[in-house]
């Protein structure tokens, strides 16, 4: 048996408990140059049970489908989810995530966007992250890992943060505790809080 | 949220109301959820049933690159050789992905060396250009001779040819 197989079994005893998320009315746009690897990306969530998946073969094209889908803040169809590659020609997915956090609508610059990268090092976690990534994703893609990623951003989504050079999901794990010397504090008065609500 | 456009000193942290778990079925105070294994284990094969078609969609990289390469040595104008270096850069950074996706490590390794060439080559020094012919000789052999892992007598060889020509030529 494959560690694989093992491993969702093992999970599958765990959730016994959980909730089996129906994915169905979702609709998540990936923004992949290689069509081959678009098209893969979206043989993997249709499984998952995506209901509405739609590509994007640059930055620019990515641009341009979330301005179509998420101008109307109340339109019932926007993009749920981006999965943008990180390298591209017309536009790279840094650029693409900074438009996204920088757009003047809430409807785009919070919307859920996961970075994918063949790069592992922690520089280009970190360089995700400034740019407001929610999560990144390392290829090669895997179905258990893309799984992992969706999870994240449906489970543990992370208050969104502005600071004085930054916008963007809150980059700090909550179980990162530091308590160096050099730790950067703000004042309570120097934090104004937002609640949205329903 | 109009006060998120003013631009302040003071930092504001925005709490969303989860509507991606709404959008689930589960309720905002549910924990976390999990996607049916079932349906991860078929995306995987799925995915693992794809890898028929790698050979194929290797060769047409591999065409793209080199008819890139035939662009690049063909130009008349240091703009037009800049845009052939650009077509190989992203040409092999997707033969990585593809590679890297089914395991072909020995393919995945020569790509990433060509992308990361390509971002530091000097298209008018005539030395740079015998690295990346070097790397395209290589990939077409590594193709050829369906070579999948980094071990073995071939892929040592090949190896050594790639790192020969980056020390002297670069």
């Amino acid at each position: 048996m494959s560690k694989t197989v093992q491993a969702i079994q093992t999970a599958s005893v765990g959730n016994k408990q959980k909730r089996a998320y129906s994915l169905g009315a979702f609709r998540i746009l990936i923004v992949e140059d290689y069509p081959f690897m678009a098209d893969l990306m979206s043989t993997m969530l249709r499984e998952f049970g995506v209901g509405n998946i739609i590509q994007a073969s640059s930055g620019t094209e990515g641009k341009e489908m979330i301005s179509l889908f998420n101008s109307d803040e109340n339109a019932r169809n926007k993009i749920d989810i981006v999965l943008l590659d990180w390298l591209m020609p017309e536009g790279d997915g840094l650029d693409l995530l900074r438009w996204i956090r920088g757009h003047k609508k809430d409807s785009i610059k919070f919307l859920p966007s996961v970075l994918c990268s063949a790069y592992t090092s922690e520089a280009v976690v970190s360089a995700g992250r400034d740019n407001g990534a929610n999560e990144v994703l390392v290829k090669p893609v895997s179905a258990q890992k893309l799984a992992s990623r969706l999870l994240y951003v449906i489970d543990k989504p992370r208050p969104f943060l502005r600071a004085p050079g930054f916008f963007g999901p809150d980059r700090r794990r909550k179980s990162d505790s530091y308590s160096g010397v050099e730790r950067r504090i703000t004042k309570p008065e120097d934090v104004k809080q937002f609640n949205e609500r329903i | 949220m109009s006060e998120s456009d003013q631009s302040s000193e003071a930092v504001e942290i925005y709490h969303r109301v989860n509507r991606l778990k709404l959008k689930t079925g589960a309720g905002l105070h549910d924990g976390p959820g999990f996607i049916d294994p079932n349906a991860i284990v078929r995306a995987d094969t799925i995915i693992q049933k794809k890898q028929s078609l790698y050979p194929k969609m290797v060769e047409e990289s591999l065409n793209r690159l080199e008819d890139s390469w035939a662009q690049f040595k063909a130009a008349g104008s240091e703009g037009a050789r800049r845009e052939a270096i650009e077509r190989i850069y992203h040409t092999s950074n997707h033969i990585k992905d593809l590679a890297s996706t089914f395991n072909y490590e020995l393919m995945q390794h020569f790509a990433l060396s060509l992308r990361e060439f390509a971002e530091r080559i000097d298209p008018e020094r005539k030395e740079h250009q015998v690295i990346v012919q070097a790397h395209l000789d290589v990939m077409r052999i590594v193709y050829q001779e369906n070579i999948k892992d980094h071990g073995g007598a071939k892929a040592e060889e090949l190896k050594l040819i790639v790192a020969k020509a980056i020390e002297k030529y670069s």
